[in-house]
């Protein structure tokens, strides 16, 4: 008899040894003088993913998004012209926030203190006894962010003449249009607070070299003899984002009620036409904060929303290209929820955990081994744009 | 009332508990049963999932009598159920806090 082919290899420490091998310091893990810094370098200048399209069906269409990091509310609109645009949640008159509901439809805005309208473009369209403003009506607008849409993803940038959106996903767009998320209509969402920071959040759920440890039961599926830890089967850089190939253990087997949930739901895949796509075991990590795999049948996003230094917000959503066509696939699309937050339940506690040793200021560095490579790429993207944050302050 | 489609009065002790409205309850109601109550559904409900889908599957979803929604309410607490005796089995009361942090703020089957 033949011996099985082995299937898996891992990456190799030479192809990822231009990162950097040596230990990391710990600090930017939990200082708030780092995390300032970052703020400003990092999430004041990027895209964030703030929602996705189908949350604004209709023309009058919007939803109210809060970024703590920017201490922003912001107001994602779908006016008249079909366009997406994103305002402050701000009356331009005395700062007054305008809409206190979390997604609605209405063509205007009226703030409640004095009754200035605006409309879905963010015009002002009427105030009471404006002649007794020394003010012309079109200086008056709500101020706006910059918004754009990948993938039917809203991405919102807060810097004043940012990048365009599809330059800074320096080639990964196409990846992204090529997932389920792309065609989404719907989703499922579980939310999380954590008293850690966003990079040690963040970094948990690119390495796998904790699975075995934490996800004894939920994860076995992803080890198998060959590859005993589940390390992915290749990485990708691309500028500041990178990439990870999901291993596919040929020995895995599911559970009873997820084989039955599986199957019901590649049923809908196949109409759907997304069962076999390229991107399927691609877990993208677009800069600062945001993942989403491909899988066709659990196209889940993470996104890690910091609040302080040590504290942060996730938000996980699994994206369906459908409505529910059919009892199988209403039961199939919540086991598949509950599997994905079955694993992510698992990590929270041990992440605060790491970062109560990290709070001690015991230590000085960390350490990342090769299949940690990924997180040393999100730390030298953020060291990076903090020191040109810095020079350019200082010049 | 806790009647079922003709075929699943097997079922019938269960829908009090387990015929829950809304995913996020649902999540809650695997943390907050005992062991014992979840056994006794899971030995209950599985040999007669696929049948319970098949029978669901012949009616549209919005056009699902009072009955039928129970029995759709019974299969989506068995997708929660099925991980907790499948997959945590004597780690179920140390998995349950971890996962209510992780609170569930939307779900297509809440849109019934």
């Amino acid at each position: 008899m033949n011996a099985p082919e082995k299937t898996f290899i891992p990456v190799p420490q030479e192809d990822v040894a231009w990162l950097g091998t040596g230990p990391v310091p710990a600090k930017p893990y939990y200082d708030p003088d780092f995390w300032e810094l970052e703020r400003e370098a990092v999430f004041m200048r990027n895209w964030i993913v703030a929602g996705h399209v189908c949350e604004l069906p209709e023309n009058g269409s919007f939803i109210r998004r809060e970024f703590e990091f920017a201490n922003a509310s912001i107001l994602f609109v779908r006016a008249k012209d079909g366009v997406v645009r994103g305002f402050h949640n701000v009356c331009t008159h005395r700062g007054t926030q305008l809409v206190d509901e979390a997604q609605g439809k209405s063509s205007t805005f009226s703030c409640r203190y004095h009754m200035w309208t605006f409309g879905g473009d963010g015009a002002l369209l009427s105030a009471p006894d404006f002649d007794s403003f020394d003010l012309s009506k079109k200086d008056c607008a709500l101020k706006q962010v910059s918004v754009d849409v990948c993938a039917g993803l809203i991405f919102v940038n807060f810097a004043k003449d940012p990048e365009p959106l599809r330059e800074w996903l320096n080639g990964l767009d196409e990846k992204l249009e090529s997932m389920p998320v792309a065609k989404a209509v719907t989703f499922s969402e579980y939310t999380y607070e954590i008293d850690a920071n966003w990079k040690l959040t963040y970094d948990n759920f690119q390495e796998n070299y904790h699975l075995r440890f934490i996800h004894t039961r939920s994860g076995e599926a992803a080890f198998a003899p060959e590859n005993p830890f589940g390390y992915p089967s290749a990485y990708g850089f691309h500028g500041v984002h990178r990439t990870q190939t999901i291993w596919s253990n040929p020995q895995a087997k599911p559970k009873p009620t997820q084989a039955v949930a599986y199957g019901k739901a590649a049923v809908g895949a196949m109409a759907d036409d997304i069962l076999t796509s390229p991107t399927g075991r691609e877990y993208l990590a677009l800069f600062p904060s945001f993942f989403i795999l491909g899988s066709p049948l659990q196209n889940f996003s993470h996104v890690v929303y910091p609040i302080s230094a040590t504290k942060s917000r996730g938000v996980i959503r699994l994206y369906w290209v459908s409505e529910d066509r059919n009892a199988s696939e209403r039961f199939a699309r919540e086991h598949i929820t509950q599997v994905a937050r079955e694993v992510h339940s698992e990590d929270r506690a041990v992440i605060s955990a790491g970062q109560k040793g990290l709070n001690s200021g015991a230590l000085e560095v960390i350490h990342f081994q090769t299949q940690e490579a990924l997180c040393r790429h999100l730390f030298n993207g953020v060291r990076d744009a903090v020191d040109a944050y810095q020079r350019e302050k200082s010049a | 009332m806790s009647t079922l489609p003709a075929g699943f009065e097997a079922l019938t002790p269960f829908v009090e508990i387990w015929a829950v409205d809304g995913t996020a309850d649902r999540a809650a109601l695997r943390g907050s049963s005992t062991a014992d109550q979840r056994q006794a559904f899971y030995d209950a409900m599985a040999p007669l999932l696929e049948k319970a889908l098949d029978h669901l599957d012949a009616t549209p979803l919005g056009e699902h009598d009072a009955a039928q929604q129970r029995l759709m309410n019974l299969t989506l607490s068995f997708a929660h159920v099925a991980l907790a005796i499948e997959v945590q089995g004597p780690d179920e009361a140390k998995h349950t806090p971890n996962r209510d942090a992780m609170v569930m703020t939307r779900a297509p089957a809440d849109n019934n």
